[in-house]
């Protein structure tokens, strides 16, 4: 929860996270990880093992359908509280010895609130994993839910939506994603508002737990030195007490967002801000979607690296900024096209008018040949360091079962990123990279930014939710 | 909770005496330690040159090689570690190690403005860089086939960084950029420069490691050359290489690149004329927030002092995860703070002991406070539990060698031994360090630096949020 910056280190980027993730290797860069077995438990949980034996850890993740888009209307927050507290006291255990018995050995635990998953990871050694087993099994299955934890947390999700209003970036987020799905459940953010998560009770969390965190909505990916047979035998009795909800659920609670039709701007007043939050969003396609490798294309030349189109102009050339970004948010039945930067106030309609112009130059001429073979290289290149961790390998195996992709997605990755041609990064270009209907959004001085943007489209001011 | 912590798992692997921790059977939580308890001594040490090799050589310009050979996955992640950082700076020019750091992306002899990233990229591979007080650092990660290219790019800037005017000129706005985002709209950055320029009178800390606004604003050309020459000499460097290479290969290609650049007259040391502390500081900074934060330092040794070990265990105790002291005080009991942590990292110069706490909505500074020093207090007078001295031993452990998973981590570690201490072969000798820590010691330690009079607070005063001006 803390946002204490690294004690006095300045990174040339904040794109970190492309590389943090580079270990050791379980596998070969590219190669696929040794054989899954797949099982399903009489309880409908889907079961996927890869055992690696280059070090003598287990990595579980489940990932179940129960995310924030889960929250029913004016109990905003629930699917983010109930993942809060899988951890705070479950089976036999308080708070304090769940915690206790983790750290102890070195392992970890966490639930983490999303917006349409809740995932529980563990991480222990090889000889600890009952004990690694117990204590994750506890939290899925058993959660206590006691009154005291559940204030105590309820409280927490309070202080850290009242926190939130003193973080610029966190600010243009959820105000974005508020104006742009509107009453979609993609508009709130997983922790929801204050008057939400106000209202919520402790039963609201056990039948949210009982109806969303439940076998047949689930995937469980277990990655480490394990023996398959032996661990999916101790897995059918863990969680034989597990019981499923109803069928699996064959729709999502939301749909796409409506189309855009011209340029719309919202301000959200900061009067003292020096710098200024700005972000510009369309819609676009969910996640399993035939175009998905010519958009991760077509998106590292604009937005993408430190090579990328944006990053070149905005940042290298002319200095408006320290970070840019373009990114596609897709989920399993939506998504959008997302531009993020900030700038300094005075340069904040030359960013703006720059970044448009960049992106629309790209769509309307295209990249060249040396751009593209660069972009599909630096992909190939960097997608096999993001899978070598125990962890990683076991995020990316639940990504394609929750999206549904291909079971050969990650063994096929760097072919289909060859197979992309120029014809297709110029077709999706022009779909889905915005320029004139979208919306745009700044966090900052609310009269200056007026005066800024104006005969940008029609603007309208908020003050901060 | 605690990040994920393969430590144990990897000395495990390694053949190392990690069952001494992670095997040690429970006490009860609360029966204090015994003043005279020894760390059970290892059977063997948990990293050695047997079972991790790391070769050092040095090239006749002074440039240091480490190398680590390591063939799980086919790719080399490539590190150059300047010893300079803003501790090598003076008033006036604050910043100038940092924005140097960006600079090296911009061009030498015979690489152009952006082909630098570009000749990484369009081979898969990545770079980065980071600044601190003490290094400037950088690194390249991708197949081991692009190691060469590394070489060719790295050498090139180390012979002859172009720092042309105009990409000077667009690139200290990025650096501003990057002060405001980081520092001016940022409750924790605003601390946190308020909290060294307070603590620290006349220590090369004293300064933020991003610089003052009003130096990056002046900053010449001129010094910049001046601070080539003297800070990126070969021999003022540390290269080290982990991953797939071979290394006869390897040492050859370094030799072919590198070798020809000449030394320079080594640098001058920093001049740090810190006087002892004398009594109680408090910074106030003025900020639009709901909630109220305080940054804490007290007066730590630097790398010099073999009670940085006890420090790091110290750091455990107190902020070690959700069963740690503070989150236990401060989130679980008091339920007065979203979050409380500690941190210590050893530096070339003495530092700080930090304490970061985050309060609830209405809940105030002066209370932050009182119950962060009551913690501190009871850990000062009664010392910690043998069960949560071995867990923060155990968790000082994962932590080393965690970060060790990675050829990154591995190269980076290596790199803060050779330069922080001295010696990469101190790195073989850590785990045992922390192994060796008593209760005694974590006594003994907390008296001397959680010492009030040697303290400093930088608290945020709030101001309503979304209606007042900052003045």
């Amino acid at each position: 929860m803390s946002r204490r910056v690294s004690n006095g280190r300045f990174e040339r980027s904040l794109m970190v996270a492309l590389c943090a993730a580079a270990v050791l290797a379980a596998a070969p860069a590219g190669a696929a990880p040794a054989a899954p077995t797949r099982t399903q438990l009489a309880n409908g949980l889907n079961v996927i093992v890869v055992p690696t034996s280059r070090l003598p850890l287990v990595d579980f993740r489940l990932v179940s359908r129960a995310g924030s888009v889960n929250d029913p209307a004016g109990k905003e927050g629930l699917a983010s509280l109930t993942a809060d507290l899988l951890t705070q006291g479950a089976g036999k255990r308080s708070a304090k010895q769940i915690a206790d018995d983790i750290e102890f050995v070195g392992g970890s635990l966490n639930a983490f609130p999303g917006t349409e998953q809740m995932v529980v990871t563990c991480e222990v050694l090889k000889k600890d994993l009952a004990l690694g087993l117990e204590l994750f099994r506890d939290c899925v299955v058993s959660p206590t839910f006691s009154a005291d934890d559940f204030n105590r947390k309820k409280e927490e999700a309070l202080g850290q939506i009242a926190s939130n209003k003193s973080e610029p970036s966190v600010i243009a987020d959820n105000a974005m994603a508020r104006w742009f799905w509107a009453d979609n459940p993609l508009g709130h953010p997983p922790i929801g508002w204050e008057g939400s998560v106000k209202s919520l009770t402790r039963d609201d969390v056990v039948k949210f737990h009982h109806g969303y965190l439940t076998p047949e909505r689930s995937v469980l990916v277990i990655v480490g030195d394990v023996d398959a047979a032996a661990l999916v035998a101790s897995l059918k009795t863990a969680f034989a007490a597990w019981k499923p909800a109803g069928p699996a659920p064959t729709t999502d609670p939301y749909g796409p967002a409506a189309a855009l039709h011209g340029r719309t701007l919202r301000v959200i007043n900061k009067p003292e801000a020096t710098q200024t939050q700005i972000r510009m969003m369309c819609p676009s396609v969910p996640r399993n979607h035939p175009d998905w490798f010519a958009m991760e294309v077509a998106n590292t030349i604009c937005g993408a690296g430190f090579t990328s189109r944006l990053v070149n102009s905005i940042r290298v050339e002319q200095g408006l900024t320290y970070s840019i970004g373009s990114a596609f948010q897709q989920r399993r039945a939506a998504g959008a096209f997302r531009i993020s930067t900030f700038t300094r106030n005075d340069q904040l309609r030359k960013c703006v008018d720059a970044t448009l112009a960049e992106v629309k130059k790209l769509v309307d001429e295209g990249p060249t040949d040396a751009e593209l073979d660069k972009a599909k290289n630096y992909l190939k290149g960097q997608y096999p360091l993001g899978l070598q961790a125990p962890d990683d390998l076991a995020g990316e195996i639940a990504n394609v079962e929750f999206f549904n992709l291909p079971q050969d997605f990650i063994a096929t990755y760097p072919a289909k990123i060859d197979q992309v041609t120029m014809v297709d990064v110029k077709r999706v270009l022009k779909t889905y990279f915005c320029t004139e209907d979208l919306k745009i959004l700044v966090v900052t001085n609310g009269e200056m930014a007026k005066k800024a943007l104006d005969g940008l489209g029609a603007l309208e001011m908020k003050e901060i939710e | 909770m605690s990040r994920p912590m393969v430590a144990i798992a990897l000395a495990a692997l390694l053949g190392a005496a990690g069952q001494a921790q992670a095997a040690a059977k429970p006490k009860p939580a609360t029966t204090p330690a015994a003043a005279t308890t020894k760390a059970k001594p290892a059977s063997a040490p948990a990293l050695s040159q047997a079972n991790y090799p790391i070769e050092r050589y040095t090239l006749d310009n002074g440039l240091t090689v480490l190398l680590h050979e390591d063939h799980t996955v086919p790719v080399v992640c490539f590190w150059q570690w300047y010893k300079v950082g803003s501790r090598n700076e003076r008033q006036g020019i604050t910043g100038l190690s940092h924005f140097f750091e960006h600079m090296m992306f911009n061009g030498s002899k015979n690489v152009p403005p952006k082909e630098y990233d570009k000749r990484l990229e369009s081979r898969g591979a990545y770079s980065n860089a980071f600044t601190t007080r003490d290094m400037t650092a950088y690194y390249e990660e991708g197949g081991k086939e692009s190691l060469e290219t590394m070489l060719q790019l790295d050498s090139d800037r180390m012979r002859e960084l172009s720092l042309l005017p105009d990409m000077l000129k667009s690139e200290i706005e990025v650096v501003r950029e990057e002060r405001r985002f980081r520092t001016d709209n940022s409750v924790p950055g605003l601390l946190d420069e308020a909290l060294y320029s307070t603590a620290f009178e006349a220590s090369p800390y004293h300064w933020p490691v991003v610089g003052w606004m009003k130096d990056l604003e002046r900053i010449t050309r001129d010094e910049m050359v001046a601070y080539f020459r003297t800070y990126y000499a070969p021999n003022n460097c540390i290269l080290v290489l982990v991953g797939d290479f071979d290394p006869k290969d390897a040492k050859a290609k370094i030799a072919q690149y590198f070798a020809s650049i000449p030394k320079q007259t080594p640098p001058a040391p920093p001049v740090n004329s810190e006087p002892e502390q004398n009594g109680e500081r408090t910074a106030s900074v003025r900020y639009p927030s709901e909630t109220v934060s305080i940054d804490v330092g007290y007066k730590a040794p630097s790398v010099a002092s073999d009670d940085i070990w006890t420090l790091d265990v110290l750091s455990n105790i107190l902020s070690g995860g959700e069963s740690s002291r503070l989150h236990q005080a401060l989130v679980y009991d008091q339920q007065i703070a979203l979050s409380a942590s500690a941190s210590f990292r050893a530096g070339l110069e003495p530092g700080l002991f930090e304490f970061y706490v985050e309060m609830k909505p209405g809940h105030t500074a002066e209370e932050a406070q009182k119950a962060l020093y009551a913690e501190i207090q009871r850990l000062v007078t009664d010392g910690p539990t043998e069960r949560e001295l071995q867990k923060a031993r155990n968790q000082a452990e994962s932590g080393f060698i965690s970060a060790l998973k990675t050829n990154n981590g591995a190269g980076q570690a290596l790199a803060y031994f050779e330069h922080v201490h001295g010696d990469y072969k101190k790195f073989f000798t850590a785990i045992d360090k922390y192994r060796a820590v008593t209760a005694a010691d974590c006594r003994r330690v907390a008296q001397q630096v959680f010492d009030p009079t040697k303290r400093t607070a930088a608290v945020l005063v709030p101001l309503e949020v979304g209606k007042e001006a900052q003045p």
